[in-house]
């Protein structure tokens, strides 16, 4: 199967923010592995609202707990 | 019986009853290790002597008359990830292989109160970050059911080792399925806890957002009594959670009565093997048998809680090892390097997204499938257990998608940060074990425990030890 065109720029990204080099073959492969994550986003694309931040998780742990009758 | 053959609690209440020593539940232990461990793999330090010096000192407590803490005397082994002050924790690396930490976690420091013995540290997966078990610099671990086979990862001597005998517990972590994957396909019982509800002072970070702290045990009674002993609110780690902490092995029933059960038909069964499929249902018809009702719903939001469970753990263990991965990217096994690679590959914007969607997706799936049920059921792992060879990253690329599917029934409840664990609940035709998998509400550990409990009570799978 041939390799996603994202792999190749996708490395280039990765070396100019993070200094950080394709290490063996294994990471290229599962750089293009993410070719499939990055169709599930898309699917996502419009589902965060403009007034969410990240920090209701713990609020919402304690809001989702069981109710005693 | 074999003195090895009992449950953790079953051994800590031999102690405190005075039918066996510590000093004889140590020295069984030790010599199962030194006759299997060759085969298994599972030990990077064994502290003997410190072992029988603890033992001797719960011994002459009990013969002294003095009441024992709830562990005392009870053999364990813990992954290497778990920092004891001044004793290496190689987590698994080379990177680590002479790291001396600098303190010593929570929860050694509460097992220790309980009277547990540390008999020393665990082959793990090399930093905890993959999900079969191989591990390139002290070996892979091989599954006691089968040599040739994964354990399950991260935690994998964890489960290997409580289920072939070695010791009675062992603390795993659990980021995307590190505990409940060895438990299950090393037969035995798997407890991830509420999101923060063990503190993790002391403990190797991996994702900040996703990480816990549990045990592997072979008994849901013996997960109980550990749970009641680390969990709760630690000082020193200021995102545990404050809530009360009940005897959870108190509150065990044997029943139930009125418990509904939802088994969730989106995700968790697309490409499910035939005899997995088969050992969930037979688990379903017990609990039906036990009281409770078993109803299948459908979760379309598991679309994006798989989305977005792999981008928070990936992000979060990349930015971690960036520095190594600048400076000794060689250090690390081919298939760890290779995964976090991936991870600097993810906008940032995304990560925040992923945060931000992961109380109104928990929201969500509660509603959906925790709001007339009690407890969603799934099988932990949906294939048969996969051999070392096949999911071997190292040797062959191509075996990237195996060994990335194997957790994908455990990660989506580290991102929605709910109570599961996993149990046996049956074998294939080689052997092997598989598991079943069940969650509740957020701190409804009870709930989790008083199901797996009242399933092993009626049925022997807990029972099974491997023929090593």
């Amino acid at each position: 199967m041939s390799e996603p065109r994202m792999v190749i720029p996708t490395m280039e990204a990765i070396r100019l923010w993070q200094g950080v080099s394709v290490p063996n073959a294994a990471a290229r492969h599962g750089l293009a592995e993410m070719e499939a994550l990055i169709v599930s986003l898309e699917a996502l694309r419009g589902s965060m609202a403009f007034e969410d931040e990240p920090s209701s998780f713990d609020a919402a742990l304690r809001a989702c707990m069981e109710r005693q009758p | 019986m074999s003195l090895t053959n009992l449950s953790m609690t079953e051994a800590a209440d031999a102690v405190a009853q005075g039918e066996t020593t510590s000093a004889a539940l140590v020295e069984a232990c030790l010599a199962r290790i030194a006759q299997h461990d060759g085969q298994v793999n599972s030990v990077i330090r064994l502290d003997a002597e410190s072992a029988r010096e603890q033992a001797h000192g719960v011994d002459r407590a009990r013969a002294s008359g003095a009441a024992l803490p709830p562990l005392a005397g009870v053999p364990m082994m813990h992954k290497d990830m778990y920092y004891r002050q001044g004793r290496v924790s190689t987590c698994g690396s080379h990177i680590r292989r002479n790291f001396v930490a600098p303190r010593t976690a929570t929860v050694l420091q509460r097992l220790d109160a309980a009277g547990a013995v540390d008999m020393g540290t665990l082959n793990m997966a090399e930093f905890a970050q993959n999900p079969t078990g191989h591990n390139h610099h002290f070996g892979d671990c091989h599954n006691p059911f089968g040599l040739d086979y994964c354990t399950g990862g991260s935690s994998s001597s964890s489960g290997a080792g409580v289920a072939a005998r070695f010791f009675f517990a062992a603390l795993g972590s659990d980021t995307g399925g590190s505990i409940r994957l060895p438990a299950s396909l090393c037969g035995v019982t798997g407890l991830k806890a509420t999101q923060t509800r063990v503190p993790r002072t002391g403990v190797m970070p991996l994702s900040f957002s996703a990480d816990n702290v549990g045990p592997l045990t072979r008994t849901a009674r013996d997960a109980a009594r550990f749970l009641t002993i680390t969990a709760g609110r630690c000082p020193n780690d200021p995102t545990s959670a404050p809530e009360p902490v009940p005897d959870y092995e108190a509150a065990l029933t044997g029943s139930l009565a009125g418990t509904r059960i939802a088994v969730v038909e989106d995700w968790f069964f697309d490409g499910i093997d035939a005899e997995v499929a088969a050992a969930f249902e037979t688990a379903m018809e017990a609990l039906r048998a036990l009281g409770a009702t078993v109803t299948r719903i459908a979760v379309p939001e598991m679309a994006a809680v798989g989305a977005y469970t792999a981008v928070v753990s990936r992000a979060e263990g990349a930015a971690i090892h960036a520095n190594w991965m600048r400076e000794y990217p060689a250090d690390y096994a081919v298939h760890l390097s290779g995964r976090l690679y991936g991870g600097y590959s993810l906008p940032a914007t995304l990560y925040i997204e992923s945060l931000s969607r992961r109380g109104p997706l928990l929201r969500a799936f509660c509603e959906r499938a925790l709001g007339q049920y009690d407890l969603v059921a799934t099988p932990t792992l949906r294939t048969i257990v996969p051999s070392l060879a096949e999911t071997d990253i190292d040797a062959d690329p191509e075996n990237w998608a195996r060994f990335m599917a194997v957790s994908a029934n455990t990660r989506p409840f580290n991102y929605l940060g709910l109570p599961t664990i996993s149990i046996p609940c049956g074998a294939d035709q080689r052997g092997l074990p598989i598991g079943l998998q069940l969650a509740a509400r957020p701190f409804a550990e009870g709930r989790v425990l008083n199901a797996a409990d009242a399933y092993q009570r009626v049925t022997e799978w807990h029972h099974r030890a491997p023929s090593l």
